[in-house]
């Protein structure tokens, strides 16, 4: 999960995906899309649909489930938010809002 | 069908029918969208792959609560549907909530004046 992290975070820089900078509703969509799978994930777990195997995470619990299995619903969002607005970014796709970037070095009429 | 299957397949169900007639971003119409899944797909095989295969499973899963069809190696299936679901949520959400700051909604019309006014 570091490493997902670490390797979507150029993402916000080099291509100006801009999702970390809009902190708030980067936040707001992460949590508000993460609730009802974290609940599928407690009634699943109880269920006795999967378990984690203890060999593999660190132990520590949050409730039910594994750290790990609660940061996989922060981090596998934010990344694919990132993913998203870097593509965005670099297609060139003017499409109803995508009007924000603008290139401002094609002067109409510059040789 | 088995719990798991069963709830993958209403998950997607449910989120693809949140963003077409709720949420209504445009986001299936957007060839970043799609692009996007597709990045996130090419990590998800080789992560979920490391997570889930048979010879030291991270996550075990239950085999009477999913179809038992596994692939590639031994990802069940279902978390395929399971990914698309969360990650297609969250980027309707995020669509969702952005509009209200670039677009405001349109004035409500004044009231119609009355007959005879």
């Amino acid at each position: 999960m570091a490493v997902c992290l670490l390797v979507t975070l150029p993402l916000e820089f080099v291509f100006r995906a801009r999702v970390y900078r809009r902190a708030r509703r980067a936040v707001a969509a992460v949590t508000l899309a993460a609730a009802p799978f974290v609940l599928w994930d407690l009634v699943a777990t109880s269920a006795g649909h999967w378990h984690w195997n203890p060999r593999y995470v660190t132990g520590v619990m949050l409730g039910p489930l594994p750290l790990e299995e609660v940061l996989f619903f922060v981090v596998v969002p934010l990344c694919g938010l990132l993913t998203y607005e870097a593509v965005r970014a670099l297609l060139p796709s003017p499409g109803p809002d995508g009007g924000a970037r603008r290139q401002r070095d094609e002067r109409p009429g510059a040789r | 069908m088995p719990a798991y299957t069963l709830a993958t397949v209403v998950a997607v169900a449910l989120v693809v029918a949140l963003e077409v007639a709720v949420f209504r971003t445009g986001l299936f119409r957007r060839p970043a969208y799609w692009l996007a899944m597709v990045i996130v797909l090419a990590f998800q095989v080789p992560v979920d792959g490391w997570l889930t295969k048979l010879s030291a499973p991270i996550v075990v899963y239950a085999p009477e609560h999913h179809s038992g069809v596994r692939f590639p190696w031994d990802i069940p299936v279902e978390d395929f549907g399971f990914g698309f679901a969360l990650v297609t949520l969250t980027l309707s959400l995020w669509e969702r909530l952005g509009r209200g700051r670039v677009r405001r909604p349109p004035p409500s019309p004044p009231p119609a004046p009355g007959p005879g006014g």
